[in-house]
């Protein structure tokens, strides 16, 4: 009789975010002896260092902005200010509350064995966590992504902020550089605008958030520079980076003109990495400096290692992370293998206004030379616009040309909520005719979506 | 004697008995990869300090790897010094 392998756990996850989360507490529940590992907080980027404290901050930020320009509704303003130490208890009060950070006793209470420490593949069935081996007859690696730090002369010898450690801020910066101008910095340029920071936004594309389609980039830049006196450099490269007294000095090239500018702080968001450095060729995983290479079923080049999240180092959506998560899950559990489907999965930008998009965007539609038709409602043209004195936001609509909607992106208060219609007509291939169709609420943002739709038909 | 802070090397996949880590032997086999790049001495220990010092670095978050990483990491940093020696560090069991 053939001897069988006998492992320490049936499944080991490394890295405890979203991308592993969901897929260690599946397996635990299916029965399976399942460890998890994780080399940094427990939970991940997301609610310890990302999304929930940078809402939490934004959060704050927007009650300040409205209270402050309430003057005109006749609100007493003059005496208004913040106390930034609160405002950081507020964020970490946040964090604690979602219960997914440093959340190692809910794996221990499922029965999972939680390490805290750093996993490297000794064979693809092996791995060492402080010095102990474990093995597994399953792996899914999720260890997610960090900022990566663009090759600009000097920036390693001068401290620099990251959006995760600027969240650690004592306090808001006098002037803050930003090199980036994708959704992170943004928000955070956003963020600490509010807060008084006078902040310079570098981006290397035509406009900020280049990944979105033109109109949202142009809406933005238009917000930030006119109500918050952010300054808007587009087409800039940043070249160097030198300490001059208790500042920083950038040297920037724009349009083939180089000049300085000086600011307090730099922060770098150009970008995240994923995290490889775990002993991947001693498992025979292959791999790119981009991301883990993955089958559909998000199996890698060894048939027991799966891989899902930001390591694979297609985007950085959390919910995008859990799906993956899940699907790696059922595909180690069941014979039967399945797929994620990304259709209709929704990007936010929490600023003010918020940016939400669903589905195709009018460029992807022009690169694949879709026929399509498109419509943009602005928000000026609903009432809500009116007795909530808020006008800069539209939702535009695409649709192939049988008129079924293919994606949407909505520039609004509330679009974060709003682009969910848009994404399950996408999803089930609902038609503009349907939506327009459909009674939306008096008074309600929502109504722009109607006014876009109905323009299709 | 291995302190707590003193990485272990799993050789030939644990084929061969562990080791500690030897900063002065990963030091030499990179000086003598550089000399015989033809290399001037100066440089080759110049160039071996700085290798050796990236895979301490390295290794400070880690209590256990193979020899194999630590070819990896070496190789990877030794190529933006000396590309040729890079070459010959990596492929030392075959041209050497």
């Amino acid at each position: 009789m053939a001897q069988s392998h006998t492992f320490d756990y049936d499944l080991i996850v490394i890295g405890s975010g979203a991308g592993g989360s969901a897929a260690a507490t599946i397996a635990a529940r299916a029965g399976k002896r399942v460890a998890i590992i994780e080399s940094d907080t427990f939970g991940g980027d997301s609610p310890n260092w990302s999304d929930v404290p940078t809402k939490a901050l934004l959060h704050v930020a927007r009650l300040y902005d409205e209270a402050r320009h309430g003057d005109k509704f006749g609100l007493r303003v003059s005496t208004l200010g913040y106390n930034y130490p609160t405002i950081r208890a507020w964020k970490e009060l946040a964090v604690k509350r979602t219960g997914a950070a440093g959340n190692r006793k809910f794996y221990e209470n499922q029965g999972i064995s939680a390490f805290n420490a750093t996993a490297h593949f000794l064979s693809p069935n092996e791995i060492s966590v402080n010095r102990r081996h474990l093995s597994a007859k399953n792996f899914l690696i999720a260890t997610g992504s960090s900022w990566a730090t663009p090759n600009v002369q000097g920036l390693t010898d001068v401290p620099f902020f990251t959006p995760r450690t600027i969240l650690e801020a004592i306090r808001p910066p006098k002037s803050l550089f930003i090199i980036g101008g994708g959704s992170h910095g943004v928000e955070i340029a956003q963020l600490m605008a509010t807060f008084g920071t006078k902040v310079y936004i570098a981006e290397q594309a035509a406009r900020i958030l280049p990944k979105q389609d033109s109109e949202v980039g142009e809406l933005l830049e238009k917000v930030l520079t006119e109500q918050k006196g952010v300054t808007v450099l587009t087409h800039s490269r940043v070249l160097s980076v030198v300490k001059e007294g208790l500042g920083k000095k950038i040297l920037i090239s724009r349009g083939g003109v180089e000049k300085y500018v000086k600011a307090d702080e730099i922060l770098v968001a150009a970008g995240r990495a994923p995290n490889l450095d775990l002993g991947l060729e001693n498992a025979s995983v292959n791999y790119t400096p981009k991301g883990i290479d993955v089958n559909e079923n998000l199996q890698t080049s060894v048939k027991h290692i799966y891989a899902a999240g930001d390591v694979l180092g297609r985007g950085s959506h959390t919910h995008s992370a859990i799906l993956e998560s899940r699907v790696a899950a059922h595909n180690i559990l069941e014979k039967v293998n399945i797929v994620p489907n990304y259709v209709a999965t929704p990007s936010l930008i929490f600023t003010t206004p918020e940016i939400a998009h669903v589905g195709l965007s009018e460029d992807d539609c022009r690169k694949r030379d879709l026929p399509i038709k498109k419509a943009v409602a602005p928000l000026n043209i609903i009432a809500r616009s009116n007795t909530s004195d808020f006008r800069d936001g539209f939702v535009k609509l695409i649709t192939d040309k049988k008129g079924i909607l293919i994606g949407g992106t909505i520039v609004a208060p509330g679009a974060a909520e709003m682009i969910h219609e848009v994404g399950l007509a996408v999803k089930h291939n609902l038609t503009a005719a349907q939506l327009a169709d459909t009674p939306h609420a008096f008074l309600s943002w929502s109504e722009a979506i109607r006014v876009a739709a109905s323009k299709l038909i | 004697m291995n302190d707590d802070k003193t990485t272990i090397i799993i050789k030939r996949k644990g084929q061969r008995p562990t080791e500690s880590f030897d900063k002065a032997k990963l030091h030499q086999s990179i000086v003598s990869a550089t000399l015989s790049a033809r290399a001037p001495e100066g440089q080759a220990d110049r160039v071996a300090h700085a290798v050796t010092n990236y895979v301490l670095e390295w290794l400070e978050s880690r209590p256990e790897v193979t020899s194999h990483d630590i070819r990896l990491v070496a190789t990877r940093h030794l190529r933006s010094h000396h590309p040729d020696a890079a070459y010959l560090y990596e492929q030392h069991r075959t041209t050497l």
